[in-house]
């Protein structure tokens, strides 16, 4: 619990941890109390009751009870993957049109940069027909399943800012991220886990770094934990050596007996917190090696991912995400940095491809098959698109905020559609624009919440994750 | 029952209060009576509902966001913030508000109908009125609807200390305020915490460091009457008092290690850190600590402290990653200034009034730009920062020095004539040159940005690649062209002022190529052969720093200027000729070897080639060329001037008319074309080879720069010019003219500033009491908390200003209450009537700040290392977290040797996308922004890392070799001595028995099991005994009260 959770606001006392609740409302809760509480809820398993990421109810039923964000950190080129322009391939080589550029501000490249033609080429898939790139041959046999978001734009045209929009909506730092939201609505029905997993599975990390996943202004506990797929997944989950599993519980056991007693003498709940957070610790333990070991799933669904245990991978850690969400986790997050293309376009996009390509088509076969599918929202897509103009020599492009694609597959998008319409070139959103903010209020309805009233205060004023922006894009809801 | 406003409030005294005047309304009976569970004070004559108390709130957050103080959001053109505006005729009609009837008033029949389309506040907005606040309102316009200013905008008085049934408690008016408040809730205080409570309590709130053993057996022997406030002013005296505020007051300054953004490259300002800290050991008063912050560059004669408080503002991020336009993230970082400005100082949100009109607080749009006009007069400079060694070994340079100088003028009385005649030689700096002015970065695709100056030199700036070769064309032709010359110059946006980008402000320049083409066939480029060079400087060969290293394996080196134009990509020409006189103009000429001239002029092209920096552009690796400005000339034989530039602008002033500066500087010169005074020569130059290095420090410099309002905080979108200028809902501005940044950080800690006294205060309040006066800390506006203590608020922020201004003494009052002293036992019912315990009944009991849990556990290991300030330290931490892909680019992490690992974790180097994970866990911000209020969350990753971090278990080894060393011989003692050196308490005969069982266990077990014992106890010499030990300290320090203050 803590000391900001009682400025919250217009949520239901209900939402509001059972401590926090009781206290509140007079009935009472003497060190007795407490440690009946403690018990039933190891009877059940749950530490809910003492804990702010307890399980809550959003503003309505919602469609997706979990999101895989799939954070193609750098900027992947549109052009070359999902929004195909034959115009653009046409004009290759030539001046873009002088007024398409007034005002327009790029990063590296001059206004005198030429058009660049696609470098790869697009078929149409599945019964919806949508079109896709040559790169993506297994996100294309399940085109079906996916909506495909033409019509992103953006604010920020630099890496970091960019990232730290398209996680908390905001290019300024200190904002609350869209998992550390979701997690502040809901809780998360992991009790053994962190309610909000990150990985890094690129080259690099993000340029925006931990405020990519950072809590803001809202409670830290809604802060993303970082996994990785070597070693500890968690910082410090090991046991000393020397420490096994007897001596470690048998200095729990002393941990919680002591804090036990200071809890009688001193009556103050924030001691059956801390006594719950190391029995979760201790269960976290047990339970995160276990979820994070990959030889526990069979070859065929290792094939399918193309991942290998063992071998931390893109793939691999799809697979581990479809794991972790079906231990209760509320939101995992990976970001693979790597589409950063100012030069060496095609040889990057066809490794980033065969790389991530196969594992995002399976993460959404293999969810789908568990029945998954339905409530869980996967979102896949980065910071921005790319120029249509060529940077450098006739293999790279710059940065492009004004048009780029995303997809949202399960959890109440609808399914095999293409929504959104850039401008011959690629360069702008000519029809249904989508912002980053509608984005935002669009995976916030499909969790169940009216993005306008998931609010928390603070210095003043009610926050929210979509500012004072944002509308739900209803077409992409099924 | 549970209102919305109860929610932030203590909700017993909004309970009280809100029933009271219901009731109040229900019976008419008299204010007095019906308010008597409420504090206020009232007399029985004044009226029943008070507008700040009572009546703003609601109105804030229900009404003013459509009609409140923003123009571009009002409704309806009603106004219902001010009582004109509300009281006169609305556009509909009636007025909203008709003082004295209630049912004439449209707002009362607008919230209470029926009409779905008429209904206010708008259903959408998700804000109703409940009745109970529409009785409220009913109330006060019945008493005639009496508006006050908010509270937090009228400057405080000194309330007069309230009388209390109980004045035996009240130890000073802190009592007295709290008392009557718990009095008027049924409530009684709690007894005195124990002496052992209280120390610790003591120790950890005023140095936040554990008491020793000794010192809490002294301080139970201690029976004299004063020995509470002996204890208090120890702590007090104590170094590590202003280590433990320091950080709190850094946590608002956004102190981090690193630039932040993508690269967050390290940078150095452990200065502004370790004078925050010394600021507080001295009590410097906070008023002051506010204005050198602000505008310690403008006092008169400021010293280097005073500059190096600048860095306050400084603490912004910064973003050099790849295409950054640097203007707009100038920008960002006003924003980020204008927000610590208001968080830290003001107490105050101004970040709304950055787009618009704020909607609740009377900041305009505009004002909003004038006062980021103060903070936008700036250049972001960073100077060499100096201990006061240091600053010691410059003052005898320089007084050794003028000692030898005066020595030559002494020894050969006609050093005047011979200075004229070679003034006279030196006169002409040498041919005519033109300036040349280029195309900035078309041909650069590098993303490190030129700007083009004034004075037609080239600023770089931006990200900083390390191993690149820049292109610059001329935008107009020359006729002829014989040499060209590249002027490297300072700037203050440059590392220690330039000329280059390096740590040092130094470069080095590759090689240097001039192409030239006919000014009418632009596209027939030939190379222009370079003959010779010459330059102002010519260092000895000297191979490049490890910072620098490119991981080619090559043997890279700086030296002559020679080294610019053999083609060789290892050799460079470098400037560097020591700290203390490096960071200076130069200036370097390359004739080519035939002159060129085309009947259409001569276009040219420069290559700047600079690969001489490291192989990493995420760190600080880049050795670029800082600002610099290119000239060509016709003149055959043209040469660097010799003569330093400061020398040569002493040249340009008659010799009567130059100041003593410009005189010393000539002589430094003149004596050193003497061939007879080498030996003196030699001597002064043996001198500044024994010059300090320094640190950098960002600081502030003033400088003019016009400010204008930005739609939507848009710098793209610049609207008018705004000056500079203070808003006028807080104290009153100066009657300057033109107020200067000086004048500005004056007015924020003017005597009737508003918030400004009250803010700190209630941080303090916080730090002791784990919730501020008023919950919302950072912020004081309309929108704020109520205080749960308005007049004790107001109280002591009258106190702190009357006494100076001193946290010393703000301190002393604060712990010498009973209110401070209370224990902090929380019963069953104080649990229910107060589970926030915000009115007091009861001593806080918080755990306490990431860097305090990782003090506390360190110390109890008897591993801390105590020593104060200095270079940030590198703790261990897992080494993958600062590489790729964790990290964005990889970092470096020198992990500290020694005793320094076991630093204070205020000297933990932070990095801001990389925090440690230790004190992220226990919340520790990143210094993104300004914090004024932490979380304070309870979390398993807190518990994994008290149980398994690497340095959690050398303290737990280590208090097990201490106990086993010097706990006694009995298990029992031993166990008493390990539990005190964590807790200062003795264990209870429960607690001891929980240990003694758990130790007999791991005995039995580790007895049986060498091999764990062996890598558990870490090389201890009986490593069966010392990791049973190990285990038990373990447990201590893992407990809950370890890392509570209680």
């Amino acid at each position: 619990m803590n000391c900001q959770d009682r400025l919250h606001r217009g949520r239901s006392p209900l939402d509001v941890s059972r401590r926090w609740f009781l206290n509140q409302c007079g009935v009472g809760l003497g060190a007795m109390a407490l440690r009946e509480l403690i018990a039933a809820d190891a009877a059940a398993g749950s530490p809910a009751a003492l804990d702010p990421m307890a399980p809550k109810a959003p503003h309505f039923a919602p469609k997706a009870k979990r999101v895989i964000f799939l954070f193609m950190a750098g900027g992947p080129s549109h052009l070359e993957m999902f929004d195909n322009k034959p115009q653009l391939a046409k004009f290759d080589g030539t001046l873009p049109p002088a007024e398409l550029l007034k005002g327009y501000r790029a990063a590296f490249i001059n206004p005198d940069a030429k058009l660049l033609g696609p470098k790869f080429k697009f078929a149409k898939h599945g019964n919806s027909g949508t079109e896709v790139s040559e790169l993506l041959p297994h996100t294309a046999s399940v085109i079906d399943e996916i909506a495909v978001v033409k019509g992103m734009h953006t604010d920020a045209f630099n890496h970091a800012p960019g990232q730290i929009m398209m996680s908390t909506g905001s290019m300024i730092f200190g904002r609350p991220s869209l998992g550390a939201w979701t997690c502040y609505g809901l809780g998360s029905e992991a009790n053994d886990l962190p309610g909000f997993v990150v990985f890094s599975t690129g080259k690099k990390g993000p340029s925006g770094g931990n405020s990519n996943w950072g809590s803001g202004f809202l409670p830290t506990v809604y802060q993303g934990v970082q996994f990785r797929t070597g070693g500890d997944p968690v910082l410090y989950l090991s046991n000393p050596e020397g420490v096994d599993q007897a001596v470690q519980r048998d200095s729990l056991d002393a941990i919680h007996a002591l804090d036990q007693h200071r809890l009688d003498a001193m009556g103050d709940p924030e001691i059956a917190t801390r006594i719950n957070s190391y029995e979760t610790a201790y269960r976290m333990q047990m339970s995160a090696p276990d979820v994070m070991d990959l030889s526990r799933e069979p070859k065929h669904i290792l094939d399918l991912y193309g991942a290998e245990p063992g071998k931390g991978s893109f793939a691999g850690t799809c697979l581990l995400a479809r794991r972790l969400l079906e231990r209760g986790v509320r939101f995992v997050e990976i970001f693979h940095e790597a589409w950063d293309q100012h030069g060496n376009l095609t040889a990057d996009l066809k490794n980033n491809c065969a790389e991530t390509d196969r594992a995002c088509a399976a993460l959404i076969l293999d969810l789908k098959q568990r029945g998954m599918l339905d409530d869980t929202l996967v979102v896949w897509g980065g910071e921005f698109g790319r120029t249509p103009m060529v940077q450098g020599g006739s293999d790279g492009r710059d940065h492009h905020p004004n048009a780029f694609t995303m997809w949202l597959a399960g959890g109440g998008a609808k399914p095999g559609i293409s929504h959104g319409v850039t401008d011959d070139l690629g360069f702008g959103v000519a029809d249904q624009k989508v912002h980053v903010h509608d984005l935002n209020a669009t995976i916030l309805h499909l969790l169940g919440f009216d993005h306008t009233k998931l609010t928390y205060r603070f210095q003043g004023r009610d926050f929210r994750l979509t500012d004072v922006h944002g509308r739900v894009v209803s077409e992409l809801l099924a | 029952m549970m209102m919305d406003r109860a929610v932030g409030t203590g909700p017993s005294r909004l309970r009280a209060s809100l029933l009271g005047l219901v009731a109040a309304m229900v019976a008419v009976a008299s204010a007095a009576t019906a308010r008597a569970g409420d504090l206020g004070g009232a007399s029985p004559s004044a009226p029943s509902v008070r507008f700040n108390r009572d009546v703003r709130a609601i109105l804030s957050d229900k009404c003013f966001q459509c009609h409140g103080p923003d123009e571009s959001q009002r409704k309806g053109k009603l106004r219902l913030d001010t009582f004109q505006a509300a009281t006169a005729p609305a556009s509909s009609g009636d007025p909203a508000v008709v003082p004295g009837d209630p049912e004439a008033s449209e707002l009362i029949r607008r919230l209470t109908t029926d009409d779905a389309d008429e209904k206010m506040p708008p259903a959408k907005t998700g804000k109703p009125v409940s009745p109970e606040e529409i009785k409220v309102l009913q109330a006060w316009i019945a008493e005639g609807a009496e508006y006050e200013g908010h509270w937090a905008f009228i400057p405080p008085d000194r309330p007069p200390t309230p009388q209390v049934s109980r004045g035996e408690w009240v130890r000073n008016p802190i009592d007295a305020f709290i008392l009557r408040r718990l009095e008027a809730e049924g409530l009684s205080p709690s007894p005195e915490a124990d002496k052992t409570t209280l120390i610790r309590r003591l120790a950890l709130d005023l140095t936040g460091l554990p008491p020793t053993i000794a010192e809490v057996d002294a301080f139970l022997a201690d029976d004299r009457a004063d020995a509470y406030d002996r204890l208090v002013d120890r702590l007090l005296e104590s170094p590590h008092y202003g280590e433990r505020w320091g950080r709190i007051w850094l946590d608002a300054a956004r102190y981090a290690d690193s630039d932040g953004y993508e690269k967050d490259k390290p940078r150095t300002v452990y200065f502004y850190r370790d004078w925050v800290v010394r600021a507080l050991n001295r009590d410097l008063p906070y008023d002051r600590f506010i204005v050198e912050q602000v505008a310690g560059d403008l006092l008169p004669n400021p010293d280097q402290d005073q500059l190096v408080a600048t860095g306050f503002l400084r603490n912004s991020m910064i973003n050099e990653e790849g295409g950054v336009d640097p203007e707009q993230f100038r920008v960002e970082a006003m924003f980020d200034r204008m927000d610590a400005v208001g968080k830290a100082i003001l107490g105050l949100t101004t970040g709304c009034a950055q787009c618009h009109t704020h909607k609740y607080d009377p900041i305009q749009h505009v004002d909003y730009y004038r006062m980021l006009a103060f903070l936008n007069n700036v250049d972001e400079a960073a100077v060499a920062a100096y201990t006061p060694e240091e600053l010691e070994k410059r003052e005898a340079i320089r007084r050794e020095t003028a000692a030898i100088e005066e020595g030559l003028r002494r020894d050969h009385p006609d050093w005047v004539d011979r200075l004229r005649s070679w003034e006279e030689s030196a006169k002409t700096p040498g041919p005519n040159w033109t300036v040349v002015r280029t195309d900035v970065d078309a041909n650069n695709g590098t993303g490190q940005k030129h700007t083009m100056q004034e004075d037609g030199s080239l600023l770089a700036s931006g990200y900083a690649p390390t191993l690149h070769v820049d292109t610059f064309t001329a935008l107009e032709p020359v006729p002829a062209v014989a040499a060209i010359r590249l002027e490297l110059l300072n700037d203050p946006s440059l590392p220690l002022n330039g000329p280059g980008r390096s740590t040092k402000g130094l470069f080095a320049l590759t090689d240097f190529q001039v192409e030239v083409a006919p000014a009418d066939k632009p596209d027939q480029w030939a190379a222009a052969k370079i003959a010779r060079a010459t330059a102002d400087v010519n260092p000895a060969e000297a191979v490049l720093e490890p910072i620098f290293d490119d991981r080619s394996g090559k043997r890279r080196v700086t030296g002559p200027i020679d080294y610019a134009i053999d083609g060789k990509v290892e050799t460079a020409w470098g400037i560097d000729i020591g700290p203390g006189r490096r960071n200076v103009p130069r200036r370097a000429v390359f004739v080519l070897e035939k002159p060129v001239s085309f009947p259409a002029g001569v276009r040219l092209r420069f290559k700047l080639d600079q690969r001489h920096g490291g192989w990493n552009s995420d760190d600080n690796q880049n050795n670029n060329l800082g600002r610099f400005r290119l000239s060509a000339t016709d003149a055959p034989d043209a040469a660097a001037d010799p003569v330093p530039a400061a020398a040569r602008e002493a040249l340009a002033v008659a010799p009567d008319a130059r100041t003593p500066e410009q005189a010393a500087a000539l002589f430094a010169h003149f004596r050193t074309t003497v061939p007879e005074w080498k030996g003196a020569n030699d001597r002064i130059e043996a001198l500044w080879k024994t010059h300090p290095e320094g640190s950098s420090q960002l600081v502030l410099r003033d400088r003019k720069r016009e400010t204008h309002r930005l739609e939507r905080g848009d710098f793209l979108k610049p609207a008018e010019v705004v000056q500079p200028g203070m808003p006028t809902f807080l104290n009153p501005p100066p009657s300057t003219p033109s107020p200067t940044r000086l004048d500005f950080a004056e007015w924020l800690v003017d005597r009737k500033a508003p918030t400004t006294a009250r803010a700190i205060v209630n941080r303090v309040w916080q730090a002791y009491f784990g919730t501020g006066l008023t919950a919302t800390s950072e912020d004081l506006g309309s929108q704020c908390e109520p205080p749960s203590h308005p007049e004790l608020l107001d109280w002591l922020a009258v106190e702190f200003m009357d006494g100076g201004w001193s946290f010393k003494r703000l301190h002393r009052t604060i712990v010498g209450s009973n209110a401070y002293r209370q224990s902090s036992k929380a019963t069953p019912d104080l649990l229910t009537k107060d589970p926030f315990n915000r009115l007091l009944a009861r001593g806080a009991r918080v755990r306490t700040d990431a860097e305090v849990v990782r003090d506390v556990v360190l110390d109890a290991g008897g591993l801390l290392d105590r020593t104060i300030g200095g270079p940030s330290v590198n703790p261990p931490a897992p080494m993958f977290l600062f590489q790729p892909p964790a990290s964005y680019g990889p970092k470096p992490w020198p992990e500290s040797q020694g005793s320094a690992k076991y630093r204070r974790a205020l000297y933990t180097f932070r990095f801001r996308s990389i925090p440690y994970p230790v004190l992220q866990a226990f919340d520790a911000p990143n210094g993104d922004f300004s914090c004024v209020r932490r979380s304070r969350s309870n979390t398993p990753l807190q518990a994994l890392a008290l149980l398994n971090e690497p340095v959690a278990l050398d303290a737990a080894r280590s208090l097990a070799a201490l106990t086993l060393k010097e706990g006694g011989s009995t298990d029992d003692d031993r166990i008493a001595y390990a539990f005190r050196r964590c807790l200062a308490r003795r264990p209870t005969d429960a607690e001891r028995q929980v240990l003694t069982d758990l130790l007999h266990k791991q005995s039995a077990r580790f007895a049986a099991d060498a091999d764990d014992a062996a890598k558990l106890s870490g090389g201890a010499p009986d490593p069966a005994e010392h990791a049973s030990w190990t285990v038990v300290s373990r447990v201590l320090l893992n407990l809950d009260e370890t890392i509570t203050k209680e």
